[in-house]
């Protein structure tokens, strides 16, 4: 069997490369056969002329005869469609407006494509760059009241003993070093990590070793490995950097590792140090450490295995925490496991795949448009078609023909695309928009370019489709009579346009919910005029400054003479500053002194934040009651906000009343407005990546403490500056900087940021979310418009007759004019309905990226069907215009 | 533009496998042969003819080669494949049990 396929397989070749030699074959062998017909033709009496003319007659036209042959050899499925490119090729330069528009509609909308599949391909599909980075996990808690996801150093424990499916678990938390470096000091991005941690991601270092066991725990060693690019750019590449000493946090340290290229885990790390863990301390679940876990899955270990163990490793943990926390802190309690990769894209996720749908939607509405174009032409060339048809070509034939030259037209639109989505990609990762800002640059790879040439393929044989079916459908008669299927091909090309605006109009509520989303958030109002605020974060090391009071005191001396600058009405420093993108203070539970004392579980929440006395008059934060801070307040006197107060005085007077935590009663003394947290959404950030779901506007509770009579607190060594001025901030931050210096000629300061700078990065997603599906709403739009014009004018030409007979009867151009606009608008009437149901259906998809504004607003809702009829009417005006001044006698003369 | 049916393309196919299966013939002689053995009741029109020809030759069934004919012209002979007379083999088979039950279904009703 497998010889004969072998020997099938030689034939077929030598019918495709010996073309010549077996055409020149095929015509000696008919001639013979002719000649010798004809001899015995001669042989029974005829004259040669008639015996030849008998023999071709009784053979049949040679050359069809020679086709049919050809045909048996499969060969002219190659050669015609060699043929019907060089058709579609002649076509196009007979029609260069029909191929503009394709090229540069399809550049368009399959650049888009390419464009946002090369975003999902560089940020979902790419695996993390550590060996087999699929088995790695992140492992959180939910804990809480409302349940946050956080993991504790306990449950870190906990899962190295018990853990039955990771093959290793590892802590590690976000921190920053203070490095001498080589001019002036550095403060760098830094990771305390547990020895496990570079065996979970199985990167070996570059030189030297990692963290071993030993090294766990508070007695940790002053040692660091260091991060490829830190090496690279500060250190000079040193090759005896192992063993050197660098200087961080004023303490000398020794480097023992760096890591590889690449390794860059927590992101932008540049030193690993080892984490001071108190084992014994931390398993008893009192004083809480927050740490982040990674873990690596052991081999073949199913999904199903992986849940049993997370329940059993929820039991078991739950049973750890000691009975005080017994009720709603543990009621939601779980140990949960994530791949790491969903865990790093994060809230990009969804809104990638909701693009993903906008932007094959933008395709398909060009696709529909090119569909149209073509089955006008169609009409133009069905005499052409229906002649072929007479002549003996098959159907299947003309349908292949008719899709090879949308294939064909289809082409030089992907090939721009691709040079549109190359553009597009260079732009993006030029002015890398912050949302991307995690991500590396993103980049067009095979597989994307390879899915390009697929879609342009299929584009072309999908709006190739509707032009194929009518010629298929065909009838000879009607066409060659004239009449043709004109009646049939408007009601397609109108349903057709209906899709499209359809479709555009679900792209334009997207859009429309998406604007509002923004606008919502863009006018939120943060509680303070963030113009002119200049901030900056200042990490003091604790061996320097080992109490509160030395603390402070630093603070205080750079203020006064911050305070001192021209240009710079007022400055002060804080434990927070609003729209830091940090996680604040967590929530501390506390009882109303005056009410009964509640279990732990149910006490009030409320986030703290330290602040020195001049810090509200610097933000422009308004008092509503009492007073501010003053220079004698002692540690138990707090300021709270007005969220404090409405959530936990309703309709009484704080001022004067008293809260209690641990230690003595804290007295409020005012009430100051509330101001956005940490995040533009919220009061304070849910520590996970859903800010759909938080509550809009819901602030936290916030109350503030004053750093007059500082309490030792981990969080007054990390306070940030926050410095008013009257010019631009900017021009600021040396002069501020030199403050610091003068103070501490140690001590740098990092994050320095303008006020609103912060906003503009806390605007970022949906500002990028806003801006692509708003160029994909405006492409939407503009495609449809042509659609419609194009549509419309192809009805006044077809009806120009019927149009000359109204007006010769005395109907005004006007009303002629009106006509065609109303069936216009009828289209989108049409369309809007459609458009709505799918919207309605659709929306649900952007959920994730919508602020403020329910899926189905009915705002968004009710306006955007106008804005498309709007658009329609606009796109009829010139085929209603060219339909007024039809001329009677030209049109009843036509034909 | 109708396709012969399968009963018919086999049918011929079957006709030219047995004309070649004594000695190679060159196509003109195949259609005189079925004409003359069937006394002119098949009559291969040779617009079906030479497609088949080429269909069988591309299936390796039968194979062809260029050859002088008595008359000192060069034709081109058709010669059974090995696979060829073994389909012919099974063609017959077929076509013996499908006449025998048209037979049977002719004779009974």
């Amino acid at each position: 069997m497998f010889r004969r396929w072998m020997e099938i397989a030689r034939l077929r070749f030598r019918s495709l490369t010996r073309r010549q030699q077996v055409e020149r074959e095929l015509d000696r062998e008919i001639r013979f056969h002719v000649d010798q017909q004809t001899e015995e033709n001669i042989a029974a009496g005829m004259t040669p002329e008639e015996a030849r003319y008998a023999a071709l007659r009784e053979f049949g036209r040679v050359t069809q005869r020679s086709e049919e042959c050809r045909d048996r050899r499969r060969l002219n499925m190659l050669d015609s469609v060699v043929q019907d490119i060089r058709y579609a090729l002649r076509g196009m330069r007979r029609d260069p407006m029909l191929a503009v528009v394709a090229a540069f509609s399809l550049a368009i909308c399959i650049g888009a494509n390419t464009t946002i599949f090369s975003i999902v391909d560089t940020v979902l599909l790419r695996p993390l760059p550590y060996p087999d980075a699929g088995r790695l996990y992140w492992i959180t808690e939910l804990l809480g009241r409302p349940p946050v996801e956080v993991a504790v150093a306990g449950d870190y424990f906990s899962l190295s003993e018990e853990s039955r499916v990771f093959s290793r678990v590892a802590a590690y938390d976000n921190t920053t070093l203070n490095w001498a470096g080589v001019e002036k000091p550095e403060q760098v991005d830094a990771a305390q990590v547990t020895s496990s941690f570079f065996r979970v991601f199985g990167t070996a270092p570059r030189m030297g070793r990692y963290l071993t066991p030993s090294e766990d725990g508070p007695q940790s060693p002053s040692v660091v490995v260091l991060s490829y690019s830190f090496w690279r750019t500060r250190l000079g590449s040193d090759a005896h950097v192992i063993g050197r000493t660098l200087t961080l946090d004023r303490q000398p340290c020794t480097v023992i590792g760096v890591m590889p290229q690449g390794f860059d885990y927590p992101q932008n790390t540049q030193m690993w140090r080892p984490y001071d863990l108190d084992e014994a301390e931390q398993k008893q679940r009192m004083r809480m450490r927050i740490v982040q876990i990674v873990a690596r899955l052991k081999p073949r270990v199913s999904e199903a295995q992986l849940d049993a163990e997370m329940n059993r490793l929820t039991a078991s943990i739950r049973a750890e925490y000691p009975k005080e926390f017994n009720g709603a802190f543990l009621a939601h309690m779980r140990i949960l496991a994530a791949p790491l990769q969903r865990r790093m894209i994060g809230d990009l996720r969804p809104a990638l795949l909701a693009l993903t749908g906008a932007v094959s939607l933008v395709l398909l509405i060009a696709c529909v448009n090119l569909a149209n174009l073509l089955l006008a032409r169609a009409v133009s060339r069905q005499r052409e078609l229906a002649v072929r048809l007479a002549l003996g070509s098959a159907r299947g034939r003309i349908v292949r023909q008719v899709l090879t030259e949308s294939v064909v037209l289809a082409l030089p639109g992907g090939l721009a695309g691709v040079g549109v989505a190359l553009l597009a990609v260079t732009g993006l990762n030029f002015w890398k928009p912050l949302v991307l800002d995690r991500y590396p640059a993103i980049s067009l790879d095979i597989p994307t370019l390879a899915l390009t040439l697929g879609l342009t393929v299929l584009t072309g044989i999908a709006f190739g489709l509707a032009p194929a079916l009518t010629a298929a459908r065909l009838s000879i008669q009607d066409a060659l009579k004239g009449e043709g299927r004109a009646i049939s091909t408007a009601r397609v090309r109108k349903l057709l346009v209906t899709v499209e605006l359809a479709v555009s109009l679900m792209l334009l509520i997207g859009a429309g919910l998406l604007a509002r989303s923004f606008l919502t958030l863009a006018r939120t109002d943060l509680g303070f005029p963030p113009g002119n605020l200049l901030t900056m974060r200042v990490n003091l090391v604790p061996s320097q400054y080992p109490t509160g009071v030395r603390q402070v005191r630093f603070y205080e001396d750079v203020l006064a003479r911050v305070r001192l600058l021209p240009g710079v009405p007022a400055a002060a420093s804080a434990t927070d500053v609003p729209l830091d993108g940090l996680q604040p203070w967590t929530g501390m539970a506390f009882d109303i002194v005056g009410h009964p004392p509640l279990p732990r579980a149910q006490r009030p929440q409320a986030a703290g934040a330290v602040v020195s006395p001049g810090f509200f008059h610097t933000m422009g934060i308004p008092l509503r009651r009492g007073r501010f801070f003053d220079a004698h307040d002692s540690a138990t006197t707090i300021m709270v906000d007005e969220s404090f107060a409405h959530a936990i005085f309703p309709g009484e007077d704080p001022i004067g009343r008293q809260i209690k935590a641990a230690g003595d009663p804290l007295t409020i003394v005012g009430v100051v407005g509330s101001v956005r947290g940490s995040t533009l959404t919220g009061g304070s950030p849910v520590p996970q990546n859903n800010r759909g779901n938080s509550p809009t506007g819901a602030l936290m509770p916030r109350f503030y403490h004053c750093d007059c009579t500082p309490q030792p607190s981990p969080f007054l060594g990390r306070m940030a500056l926050i410095v008013r001025t009257t010019g631009d901030p900017r021009a600021a931050i040396r002069a501020v900087e030199d403050q610091v210096f003068a103070v501490d000629r140690n001590q740098p300061v990092f994050d320095v940021k303008t006020m609103e700078e912060r906003l503009d990065a806390s605007l970022a997603p949906e500002r990028f979310h806003l801006l692509i599906i708003g160029v994909f709403a405006l492409i939407a739009m503009v495609l449809a418009a042509v659609g419609v014009y194009g549509v419309m004018s192809y009805l006044v030409t077809w009806r120009t007759r019927e149009i000359g007979i109204r007006v010769a009867m005395g109907a005004q151009p006007a009303v002629v004019a009106r006509l065609v606009v109303a069936e216009s608008v009828a289209l989108a009437a049409f369309a809007a309905v459609a458009g709505l149901a799918g919207a309605w259906v659709l929306t649900r998809y952007v959920k994730s990226m919508l602020y403020g504004v329910s899926t189905l607003d009915p705002a968004t809702f009710a306006i955007a069907p106008f804005a498309l009829i709007a658009v329609v009417v606009a796109a009829s005006f010139g085929p209603a215009w060219r339909a007024a001044r039809v001329d009677p006698m030209e049109a009843l003369r036509h034909d | 533009m109708s396709r012969p049916s399968d009963l018919i393309q086999g049918t011929l196919d079957l006709l030219i496998l047995k004309t070649i299966s004594l000695e190679p013939k060159h196509g003109w002689a195949i259609a005189k042969r079925i004409q003359l053995v069937s006394e002119d009741v098949l009559q291969v029109t040779q617009g079906s003819l030479y497609p088949a020809l080429h269909r069988l030759e591309q299936q390796g069934w039968i194979a062809s080669e260029w050859k002088e004919t008595e008359t000192g012209r060069e034709a081109k002979f058709y010669s059974l494949t090995r696979p060829g007379r073994r389909q012919l083999e099974s063609e017959l088979a077929q076509w013996e049990r499908l006449s025998q039950a048209i037979g049977l279904v002719i004779r009974t009703v």
